[in-house]
């Protein structure tokens, strides 16, 4: 089996009470943050290993970023996968979900033909959740997301989509675009070996040009939204301290909630 | 300039992911119920940790001392008391490894690298350091080794799947006693762990007695000659156990240096971080320090063994410094946070325990003096 | 900007035989973002197999007219069958905005559908407004919350936006409004072969009084310890309401499930009173309780940051504090 999987470098969730915005520039400060793969992610580079230890074949990973997340790439290639292809260039910058599935499906096309893509369901950083979607659609490919269950009974596939309080059962056949939530398994440790094995993997890095790319398809110029302003969220509230003992302060919360008409 | 390869910095981070999912949310745990967790020991196997400096063909990992290094100070920061069990596996691994022939290479190797727990037994109820004073023996009966006797203080005693032990085997030419050693499967008849001990630091791991009683073993399971037993227990000690050591102090140097620094931009004291008082900061400063220095000292002391370099002094300088130096930034530390040290929700008490029972492990500082100054004198 | 009548849709969902509540609560606001803009049509649109008496409920929700689609073909949902007649509605009809509830199935078929439209579409809003310059302003969180952020989407039309439940209150029903139905086909479907095949739905609605429904919510962190929920659940039953919990507590095994975690990736519930026990307040949680009547928190740590989104701030330990409220309650309802 050929298996994809497109994975986006974020700024560790951890750290995210460190970030700000530069009163003057108005613009975001990440300095100084890790850059880990985006959690999800991980669960579908699990899930296009277990894949290839059951099937054979080989699993590539695509990711569109900054130059510098070289590090961070090979960790997925210290948990077992194959080769990894980094797409990357100055003109891919402020691209929305729309120019990233774009330039992703460039990149995808480029490397030859899979069986499968897979991806997490949703970034942590921007929340968004369109990419699994929005490639499936410029690839022209069947494409299903928030999937918590995937069996491959050759060539079948049958798959459950995560929906609130259940699930929706698919079947479909190859190719498939898929986006997997983080419940559908628990990506594995990365072993010592793994990392030594890392090091001797291909590893390439394409732009604008090897991707034959339009450049008015790709970065903000290709994408349909913008960003505007951003701003820190203000709440407006007064934190009025109760005080005392823990009787008192909890007979000051009851006449809260009276006056609440929670409580008579 | 010490710098670590980007590949063992990435091992590193493994290491550290690993620590922190599986490790650190139960360390408290193990030290306060003084519970080894075997199932984890083994589950850390398939990361290639138990034989990481064990070749490929044996089914180690195939990396080296500095590797061992940096695991054991990942696990330290969070459970000393687990991490010397690790350490005294890796004892009883790197002795089969250097001084086994081929077909005790091929036969015990693999099971301690794939999830079987291994260690060195020499300390008897006579002494510790007085090596040479061991009372437990070994004679030839009928083709076979019989071994008797005792040793106690023995970590990872209770589920060893291979020993690595000394006996006393007669007398050498000039009447001084002939110490060998030997390769023991626990479950071998005879071969029984006896007293479980309650210790105030470095809980985690089993310590205790192993009752040697008529232990019958093919002289297959000789290590190495007739005699050798010093050589090789000195040399494991002297080599690997005491870096391992001085790692877990390591740990635990790092473990004091994040916690009060943790500690002192979170605590308000006057209206103002704690950090804010002179006196925190040259806590804080001492204990950045000691952790520098042990840290240079245990990764120089692997570096050379990593070469092929003599380190022998070099190995009891990081142990005896960063064991002492754990110590003191721990008292220290507990200094710093006040009543908030005491109280067992804060790992710094154990911190302060765990170093303390890190000193007389593996040779005491005064032991490990001694061979610096000999290795001093003999110039 | 908002020039064509019938400019501002909202993409109905049905779940069962009933609207889902986002549906609702998104015609309110696009009536409000219509008035706004000049125009003054807002549309509902509804697919799915006879669900004909469903146009009536979005009429008196606040929609001007329903445009239908019923057909055997669209009885169970699918991404690509959904979104092809979706998106010949929107090239017939040419809609300014279009509004998805951001459920898993509004979701993946918003940005399916603007993938086929090469439009712009921003997820999970927490606010829509028309600025003075008469752009259509999605704000969205970033980073889970820490950051808000303004989207706009100048050229490319039409603008699409997703909504999570809750964000937006639900209109009240006005039996006496009056609309039109447009019914169309989904006669696109004729030459369509879909290579995905949904086979069934399976859905099991917990027991529990649904956070988005509870008029009280008493929620759980980290800090809460592992032992406090049978507190908690003590405390929603004597005050008639519902036990919420953050991330941290979930991903710890101590809750009932993800359908009571409250933040980004979770439930926006915006009760009467919002109740916080060792939340330490996450931005992402915040977004997901901001806007509820009465915030009262109790922490150990007075610098959390949860009680800069607080009424009432209580410092202290909340496993100690949660007994001696639960005791309280009793006895001021006993009394």
């Amino acid at each position: 089996m050929n298996i994809a999987v497109c994975v986006k470098p974020v700024p560790d969730p951890g750290h995210y009470n460190r970030i700000t915005i530069n009163p003057q520039t108005k613009l975001l400060d990440r300095k100084g943050i890790p850059v880990i793969i985006n959690p999800v992610d991980k669960n579908a580079i699990e899930a296009a290993l277990q894949l290839k230890e059951q099937f054979g074949g080989r699993v590539v990973l695509v990711s569109m970023a900054p130059p510098d997340v070289g590090e961070t790439l090979k960790e997925a290639l210290a948990m077992g996968v194959d080769e990894a292809y980094l797409l990357s260039d100055r003109a891919f910058a402020g691209s929305d979900t729309l120019a990233t599935a774009g330039i992703l499906a460039a990149g995808l096309k480029k490397i030859g033909e899979f069986d499968l893509i897979l991806t997490g369901s949703e970034s942590a950083d921007s929340g968004t959740n369109h990419v699994p979607s929005q490639l499936g659609e410029l690839l022209g490919y069947p494409h299903l997301n928030y999937l918590i269950e995937l069996n491959l009974e050759a060539p079948l596939l049958k798959m459950k989509a995560k929906i609130e309080n259940g699930y929706i059962e698919y079947e479909g056949f190859p190719p498939l675009v898929l986006g997997v939530a983080r419940e559908i398994n628990t990506p594995r440790y990365i072993t010592l070996m793994g990392v030594v094995m890392a090091r001797n993997k291909p590893f390439t890095i394409w732009g604008l040009k090897d991707l034959g790319l339009d450049p008015a398809s790709a970065g903000l110029a290709g994408s349909p939204t913008r960003p505007g302003e951003l701003h820190l969220p203000r709440h407006g509230r007064k934190a009025e301290l109760l005080e005392g003992e823990y009787e008192i302060v909890a007979g000051k919360i009851i006449a809260v909630l009276r006056g609440a008409g929670i409580l008579a | 300039m010490l710098k670590l390869s980007e590949q063992q910095e990435m091992m590193r981070k493994v290491v550290r992911d690993f620590v922190d999912k599986e490790i650190a949310p139960i360390a408290r745990k193990i030290d306060e119920e003084d519970i080894f967790p075997l199932e984890l020991f083994q589950k850390m196997a398939s990361l290639g940790i138990n034989g990481v400096f064990v070749p490929a063909r044996y089914g180690g990992a195939d990396l080296g001392y500095t590797e061992m290094t940096l695991i054991v100070e990942e696990i330290a920061r969070h459970s000393a008391g687990f991490a010397l069990a690790l350490v005294t596996h890796y004892m009883g691994v790197y002795a089969i490894m250097n001084w086994g022939n081929e077909e005790q290479k091929q036969k015990y190797l693999p099971p301690i690298c794939s999830g079987g727990l291994s260690g060195l037994s020499l300390t008897e109820p006579g002494g510790g350091s007085d090596f040479a004073g061991q009372k437990s023996t070994g004679q030839l009966d009928d083709g076979e080794w019989v071994l008797n006797g005792r040793k106690c203080f023995i970590t990872n005693s209770h589920c060893m799947r291979v020993n690595v032990l000394t006996v006393r085997t007669g007398e050498d030419a000039k009447g001084r006693p002939q110490i060998s050693a030997f390769i023991v499967e626990g479950d071998t008849e005879g071969h029984t762990p006896g007293r479980k001990e309650k210790k105030a630091g470095l809980r985690g791991s089993f310590t205790g007695e192993i009752i040697l009683n008529n232990i019958r073993l093919a002289q297959d399971n000789l290590l190495g000659k007739p005699g050798d037993g010093a050589k090789i227990s000195l040399g494991t000690l002297g080599e690997v156990g005491r870096v391992g050591t001085a790692t877990v102090a390591l740990g635990i140097l790092r473990g004091c240096l994040e916690e009060s620094v943790k500690y002192a931009k979170e605590r308000i004291i006057y209206g103002k971080p704690l950090s804010n008082l002179i006196n925190i900061q040259l806590m804080i400063a001492q204990n950045r320090t000691d952790y520098e220095a042990a840290r240079l000292l245990t990764y120089n002391a692997s570096g050379l063994k990593d070469v092929g370099k003599p380190c022998v002094s070099e190995v009891s300088m990081a142990k005896y410094f960063a064991t002492e130096a754990a110590f003191n930034a721990a008292k220290r530390t507990m200094d710093l946070m006040g009543a908030y040290g005491v109280i067992t929700d804060y790992p710094v008490s154990r911190f302060l325990r765990d170093a303390a029972a890190s000193i007389p492990a593996c040779g005491t500082s005064h032991i490990n003096q001694i061979v610096i100054a000999a290795g001093e004198l003999r110039k | 900007m908002l020039q064509k009548p019938g400019a501002v849709w909202v993409i109905g969902e049905i779940n069962g035989e009933k609207l889902v509540e986002v549906t609702l609560e998104l015609l309110g606001k696009a009536r409000e973002l219509a008035a706004r803009g000049g125009g003054s049509f807002t549309s509902a649109v509804l697919l799915g197999n006879e669900t004909g008496p469903l146009a009536e409920e979005l009429i008196e929700h606040g929609a001007d007219q329903v445009i239908l689609v019923e057909d055997p073909r669209l009885g169970l949902y699918q991404n690509d069958t959904f979104a092809r007649v979706l998106e010949r509605l929107v090239k017939k009809h040419g809609p300014e905005i279009v509004l998805f509830g951001a459920t898993h199935c509004g979701s993946e078929l918003s940005a399916t559908l603007a993938a086929r439209l090469k439009t712009g579409l921003s997820a999970h809003c927490i606010d829509l407004k028309i600025n003075d310059r008469k752009e259509f302003v999605q704000v969205v969180p970033a980073f889970g919350g820490k950051v808000y952020s303004d989207i706009l989407c100048p050229e490319a039309r039409p603008q699409m936006a997703g909504v999570k439940p809750g964000i937006f209150p639900k209109t009240e029903r006005d039996a006496a409004r009056t609309g039109a139905v447009l019914k169309e086909n989904a006669a696109v479907l004729d030459s369509y072969q879909s290579p995905l095949r949904a086979l069934r739905v399976v859905q099991k609605q917990p027991r529990e009084l649904p956070l988005e429904k509870a008029e009280t919510i008493v929620a759980g962190g980290w800090g809460a310890g592992p032992d406090a929920w049978p507190i908690l659940d003590q405390i929603a039953v004597e005050l008639g309401g519902a036990v919420g919990c953050t991330r941290p507590a979930l991903d710890e095994g101590w809750t009932k499930g993800e359908h009571t975690m409250i933040g980004t990736s979770g439930k926006t519930v915006r009760p009467r009173v919002y109740m916080g026990f060792g939340v330490s307040g996450s931005a992402h949680h915040i977004v997901g309780m901001k806007d509820s009547g009465v915030i009262i928190n109790i922490n150990n740590d007075p610098e959390a940051p949860v009680f800069e989104v607080s009424d009432y701030k209580v410092v202290a330990d909340a496993k100690k504090f949660l007994p001696v409220l639960l005791d309280k309650i009793r006895e001021h309802k006993g009394g």
